[in-house]
């Protein structure tokens, strides 16, 4: 397979700068209930500060946006062929450390989240330490998402994903690696750990956990321990979060799993539609992270300059609903070691033990005191040190990658 | 209480439309997956075209549309004081029969419903006939849709929207009235049954009927019978269709209960957006029905230009959510005669019996073999024709409004004895002529 690598540079044209603002400049706004604080959606102050901003202030020193960007994250785009998909040219970033035996990692976002979620946590991972192990980190853009293209096909689901990261690292030169996932690259690292290890994925770290509820025919004696023991006030609190989001904050979740192109024309179309549908879950699925108009403003300018456009990237709910009636907590077992950041404010918390009687190649954990869903993002030092333990001298999974420690 | 009622006309100012004409020249589509069909929403081939008519052609001709609508709609305003919400000026068609006693009807609509719904009822409920009774119509544009006011305070629930129509009759001089609604309407004029019948509210018609699934403590036997009887084949495609919209069709219903104001800014911003999002429902909740692209754009234009903004118009499914956790199958009997129609293609289709066991004061019922969800705008002959049957002469809800029967009082008895009558005073007549 020819190498089809080009190194990549974001560079949006000024026609759709242009356009961006000339639709801000026409932005019909709705009311606001009195008193409706965040209960009813993403609060009216905010976004209309966001849209003004973005508008007055923001887009005129886009260039400088753009130059940081490309500054912080090495970009490159190359062909993937993903069987029965044809194939996509694929947008990553690639930096590797000074360290030769660097850790190789495949970092994969999720939704609302992008390439851009590694940018602090990039510098840390590659940084040359004897403290530490370093790593050669590789952030893919997900088909749909950041500039890389979207799959034309139906049925583009966790397993393409999974062979699309994986490719990617074969393609590099990575013919074994480890991988960091949250949100959907949870869910497409274990696919990856699941299809392509331990021959090629030789662990695997989350910072979204899952495991299997208690069930009176398939975990009987985690039923029993449920039913027996209290949970600790950590756990309660946890269930409680769990429960907030599965009644409140499912409903961008459902409409993406069933009406995505419904949804679709909002998105593409309105840049304050977007905004607000994204900010959203900034807010609400982050631990009190203080987001910078700018930080947020360069989040929801990723998705509206995307190249395949914000509607392909919800697309992936339907088809891995589709694919998966049965749920998510469901066959997640892997042939390899797994390692989990546990922070307070991600969006599904269970009882330690129902995660632990759901991932038997658990060798690692660590539990924060604050953080929340965008842990790399919110909590880079964290999640870094987490990955530093696990894969350091010592570590559970120190030297998974032969000849590779990190040293 | 001082009449504010004022002559309202549809009358959408220049700036608007212009505005409206500018956005739709920039909008951006997204594209769409090959084979898609109407599997992950509304189809991108049909937005576009509706998105090009209403930017090139349909709102050119707006003036003409809105001139048909005024025609078709003697509107007004009022206001309306709904306790703990201050005074909403409200929004409403009013149109009486030639027949004096003809019944007073409150109609109601849902979302993404609104007045729009009774058009191709009205004339025919109104309409004067000796085989049919007639109705005096009243139908309101809800809070927060059409041109009525929106609430501004959080909270404002179904017993808000009852006591909106119910005190609009009132005002209207119609102390005591029938009521017919769909969608959140059914939700509401079954709140109007509860709360203001069977003094005000006499008798009340839905297109949406609900009932309480078998249930082992609280319907022990439904269950029992449940279980040992099949379904009909017509019943079980009834509850396929239940459960296509409870797996596929609610992702709106979700958002908009939960974050409704985080889906208001694409509704409030957005002209293809808004159309996406209520068209995918026109198409799939209705039973194919011939939907042209003016009747659809006209639909969405109202939602488009509506007083209070279409972000405004969700909030009902928040504010109702939250307050009935048991869910909106629980406490719906009335204590007034109740009617149903049932079109094969609503959103909740349920077995018969489930229905029935839940309403004990059902007096009438009708099938139909085809329609939808939009009953009155897909098949407003069937439906008044319900309506017709259980408020007639020989119906199960005749003369549910002492003195509105619905008739001419003269025409109460066959034709021919009026005839004959005459007849005889005429020749009473002549013959004093001949002595």
């Amino acid at each position: 397979m020819s190498d089809t690598e080009a190194p990549f540079r974001i560079s949006i044209s000024d026609n759709e700068l242009e356009s961006l603002k000339q639709k801000l400049a026409l932005t019909r706004f709705p009311d606001e209930l009195e008193d409706a604080g965040r209960d009813y959606g993403a609060p009216l102050a905010d976004i209309q500060r966001l849209t003004n901003y973005w508008k007055d202030t923001y887009l005129s020193k886009w260039k400088e946006h753009e130059a940081k960007l490309n500054e912080d994250l090495p970009q490159f785009t190359r062909d993937i062929e993903v069987d029965g998909f044809g194939t996509l040219n694929i947008h990553y970033v690639h930096k590797k450390s000074t360290v030769v035996d660097a850790v190789p990692l495949l970092f994969v976002h999720g939704w609302p989240g992008s390439f851009l979620e590694a940018r602090k946590i990039l510098p840390l991972l590659v940084e040359n330490s004897p403290e530490h192990p370093s790593f050669h980190v590789v952030a893919v853009s997900l088909p749909g998402y950041g500039f890389s293209e979207a799959p034309k096909k139906k049925g583009f689901g966790s397993t393409q994903y999974a062979e699309v990261g994986h490719k990617l690292m074969l393609a590099l030169g990575y013919n074994e690696y480890v991988t960091q996932g949250g949100d959907w690259g949870a869910l497409i690292t274990r696919r990856i750990a699941q299809l392509y290890g331990p021959k090629h994925s030789k662990a695997w770290h989350t910072n979204m956990p899952l495991g299997e509820a208690p069930h009176p025919t398939r975990r009987p004696w985690l039923l029993l321990t449920y039913l027996l023991f209290k949970l600790s006030p950590k756990e309660k609190a946890g269930l409680e979060r769990t429960q907030w989001f599965q009644e409140k904050g499912i409903g961008y979740f459902k409409e993406q799993s069933t009406q995505p192109q419904t949804l679709g024309y909002s998105l593409a179309d309105s840049p304050v539609g977007l905004l607000g549908w994204i900010y959203e879950k900034l807010v609400n699925w982050t631990d009190e992270y203080p987001w910078t108009d700018d930080e947020v403003l360069t989040w929801i300018s990723i998705y509206w300059f995307s190249r395949a456009g914000p509607a392909a990237s919800v697309r992936i709910y339907y088809e891995v609903n589709n694919l998966t009636p049965e749920g998510f907590a469901r066959n997640i077992e892997t042939p390899i070691p797994v390692g989990h950041s546990y922070f307070p404010k991600e969006l599904a918390i269970l009882p330690r033990s129902w995660i632990k009687a759901a991932n038997p190649t658990l060798v690692f954990e660590s539990e924060h005191e604050g953080g929340g869903h965008f842990a790399a993002y919110e909590r880079p030092e964290a999640l870094v040190g987490d990955l530093r333990k696990m894969f350091g001298k010592g570590g559970p999974a120190f030297g998974v990658v032969p000849g590779k420690t990190g040293f």
